[in-house]
Formats: C-alpha cells, sequence, structure tokens
C-alpha cells in the first residue's frame, strides 16, 4: 500500500515538487527584502521560516484526495478497504515523506545559512520535522472536508488549528536562542503530533464517507 | 438590569477606576463564546451518534451567535486594554486563542454554506466542530499554562471568587441576562432553520 501510495504521488512531480519549490522561493525571497546585514537577516528569518513551511504544507495537500475522488478510485478503495484510516494514514505518510522531510532538511540548510550556527540549526530541524508533520495532518482533514470544494476553503477551516502550532514553535525558538530547555516545546509538539497522527486519520475517514455516502 | 446595577451603582474600583465596569459585557461575552461552542461539540456528538436531525440543526443555528458572542468578547476586551494594559491588542495566549475562536466560527459557518446538499454539509460540520473544540481547553487554561497579559479567572467552582461581592452580583447577573439573551437567540434561530430545512414538509406549509 505505502508504494503503491509512494509511487503515485512520485509520478506527480508537480504535486510534491511544487510545495518544495514554493518553499525554496520564499526563504530565496525573504533576504531580497530587508538589508544584506546578517544581523538584519537574522531577526524575521525563522518567522519566515515557520510560515514557508505552513504555506509548503498547506499546497501539498491539495490534490492528496481531489484527483482519487474525480476517477472514482478513492470510492472504489472505501469500499474494497474496511480501515479506509489506514489509507489515509499512509497517503499523509508518503506526502510527509516527499515533501515534509525534504522541506525540513532544507529548513535546516537555509538555517545554518543564515545563522552560521550549528547547534541552533540542529534544533531547528526536530521542530521542522514535527511541526511540517502536524501541520500536513491538519491540512488534510481541510482538504478531505473541502473535497471538490477547492483547498483554500479546506485551509481556511483548519488554519485556526495550525496557529497554536505556530505559537508553540515560535516560543521553542526563543528557548533555543535564550539557551532554556527547549526540549518541552520538543515533547509538547511530539504529545500532540502522537494525538493528531491517531485521531486526524480516523476524522479523515468518516469525513471521506460522508462524501461519498 | 444588571448591566446599568453594574454601570452606574457599582463603587469605583481601587486600581482600574471605571474602566473595569467593562466586565459587565466582557465576561459573560466570554463565557458564552465558550459555551456555545461546547454546546455546539454537544450536538455534533448527538447528531453524529444518533443521527437526531434537530441536533444538526441546533449547530448551524448556534454558529453565527456564537460567532457574535466571540466578537464582542475580543472587542469588549480590546476596548478594556488601552486603559489597563497600554494597549489595544497583545499577542497573547488567552486573546490570541479566543481569535482563533472566532475564526472558527467563521470557518464553520462558510464551510457549512458551501454545500448545497445539507445532510452532507451537516456531517461534515459535526466532525470540524468535535476537532475544533481542543481549542475550548487551550482557551479556558492558557493564562494558567502561558505567561500572559490576561489575568486569570476571577470566579471559580472551587475557589472564593476574588473579586468583591459588590461587583460580584450584579455580574452574576449579567452573566444569566446574557445567557437568558442568548437562549432567545438561539431558539429564534434554530426556529428558522427548521422551517428552511422542512420547508417542503406539509406541517411547515400549514404554519406558514
Amino acid at each position: 500500500m505505502f508504494k503503491l501510495e509512494f509511487l503515485k504521488l512520485r509520478k506527480k512531480t508537480r504535486s510534491w515538487l511544487g510545495p518544495i519549490l514554493v518553499f525554496w522561493l520564499i526563504m530565496l525571497a525573504y533576504p531580497l527584502t530587508v538589508e544584506f546585514l546578517r544581523d538584519k537577516l537574522e531577526i524575521g528569518f525563522f518567522s519566515v521560516l515557520w510560515i514557508a513551511i505552513l504555506i509548503s504544507m498547506m499546497l501539498a495537500t491539495e490534490d492528496i484526495f481531489s484527483e482519487d475522488y474525480n476517477d472514482g478510485s478513492l470510492e472504489q478503495t472505501l469500499i474494497q478497504n474496511p480501515s479506509f484510516s489506514i489509507i489515509v494514514i499512509t497517503k499523509i505518510f508518503t506526502h510527509w515523506l516527499l515533501i515534509g522531510l525534504p522541506i525540513s532538511i532544507l529548513s535546516f540548510v537555509f538555517s545554518l545559512g543564515t545563522t552560521e550556527d550549528l547547534s541552533l540549526s540542529l534544533s531547528i530541524l526536530p521542530l521542522a520535522i514535527i511541526s511540517s508533520y502536524i501541520f500536513l495532518n491538519l491540512f488534510v482533514l481541510g482538504n478531505a472536508l473541502s473535497l471538490n470544494k477547492g483547498s483554500v476553503l479546506g485551509a481556511l477551516v483548519t488554519m485556526p488549528l495550525a496557529l497554536p502550532v505556530l505559537i508553540v514553535l515560535g516560543k521553542g525558538l526563543i528557548a533555543i536562542q535564550l539557551d532554556i530547555n527547549y526540549q518541552s516545546f520538543i515533547f509538547l509538539l511530539l504529545g500532540s503530533l502522537s494525538i493528531i497522527i491517531v485521531a486526524i486519520p480516523i476524522v479523515v475517514s468518516y469525513v471521506i464517507k460522508a462524501h461519498l455516502e | 438590569m444588571s448591566i446599568i446595577w453594574g454601570l452606574f451603582f457599582t463603587p469605583e474600583d481601587f486600581v482600574q477606576g471605571n474602566s473595569y465596569r467593562i466586565i459587565y459585557l466582557h465576561v459573560p461575552a466570554s463565557f458564552l463564546s465558550q459555551t456555545l461552542y461546547l454546546a455546539m461539540a454537544i450536538s455534533s456528538i448527538t447528531y453524529l451518534i444518533w443521527r437526531v436531525k434537530l441536533a444538526a440543526y441546533l449547530i448551524i443555528a448556534i454558529a453565527p451567535i456564537g460567532a457574535m458572542t466571540t466578537f464582542i468578547a475580543l472587542i469588549s476586551g480590546s476596548i478594556w486594554g488601552i486603559p489597563t494594559w497600554g494597549t489595544w491588542w497583545q499577542w497573547d495566549a488567552r486573546i490570541t486563542s479566543t481569535l482563533i475562536l472566532f475564526i472558527m466560527y467563521l470557518g464553520l459557518i462558510s464551510l457549512h454554506n458551501s454545500f448545497s446538499n445539507y445532510e452532507k454539509a451537516d456531517k461534515l460540520l459535526s466532525w470540524l466542530v468535535i476537532v475544533g473544540a481542543v481549542n475550548i481547553p487551550i482557551i479556558k487554561k492558557s493564562v494558567d499554562w502561558w505567561s500572559t497579559l490576561h489575568q486569570s479567572a476571577s470566579i471559580t467552582l472551587t475557589d472564593k471568587p476574588s473579586i468583591d461581592s459588590v461587583m460580584l452580583y450584579p455580574l452574576i447577573g449579567s452573566i444569566i441576562g446574557f445567557f437568558g439573551l442568548v437562549i432567545c437567540l438561539v431558539l429564534l434561530s434554530s426556529k428558522y432553520q427548521i422551517l428552511h430545512r422542512e420547508k417542503n414538509k406539509s406541517w411547515v406549509k400549514d404554519y406558514v
């Protein structure tokens, strides 16, 4: 199942490369909007980084179900597989592997390039990895809710749920910069992820069933 | 009556002066914004488990009223913030989580309006309401979990109120009054929803 989803997504180059390129472009565009002085670059860098991850994850889920829904394969999969939530988990994981993980690694690279602080950039990596997975799950829910109604509506209804994650990311960053115990924020995000990773696919499977009924 | 009592007949606060009187609007509005969301969440669970149609009508009937009370809570909080904090807005946990609640209400209304198939819209709305309910404990506990400008609760079920009884009684009165007003609005809104959704039924034609 995983292999099939992986191959399906890999074939749709626009779907996985698009969000990565958008992330890349946002991060490249950022220095153009501020002075090329290193201290000025660092001021807003991480805020831009979190927002770029958020937007990329939003774009990554844009057509996670729509194509399958339009060609009828989603309905067939739902009939054939009683545990549809497993398929949703697989889809989310595949998207994270091909989009979320490269973006997290790119976050580390951009962070290293901007701050030249290896320990800070290494601390950013787990935050980016976990947050990208959380955002992906939330936007998948939004996408399922607004299936065939356009992804903007889905993003709008689930964006408020992503805001607490952004707050935690901001607080986590301050903790890293002040050299306070930032692991508590990682555990908080991991705790949220452990609930989300189970709950969201179940909710999404019910939502898709409601669409197909 | 309680608002008039609170605004004109309660004494001035030692620290905040007359600005504190906005609590007679702000506190009931904040309390109701969360209570209404909880009512929506309970209705959603009821609808999804027992398929009670009235519960589905209730969800969409409550949503605009919830949005309105949340908006009043945010605006009154901002007005109160100017004399007490010196700023009308602060991105602190309580205020931000309340803003998220307001956006959630708007999102729920837009989601429901985007579907012409009401049954499907009801189901999707119910699921989103349940997922969004995670924000309610965050709002409630935000003042304890994070260091915020917003004060912690003055009235709790377990502890003695930290507010003087001269100010407390009109506050309780205004909460009860607002509660009554909101119940009336929810009933009217539900009546509209029932008549609108059942418009093809013979009893509605007879009633109208």
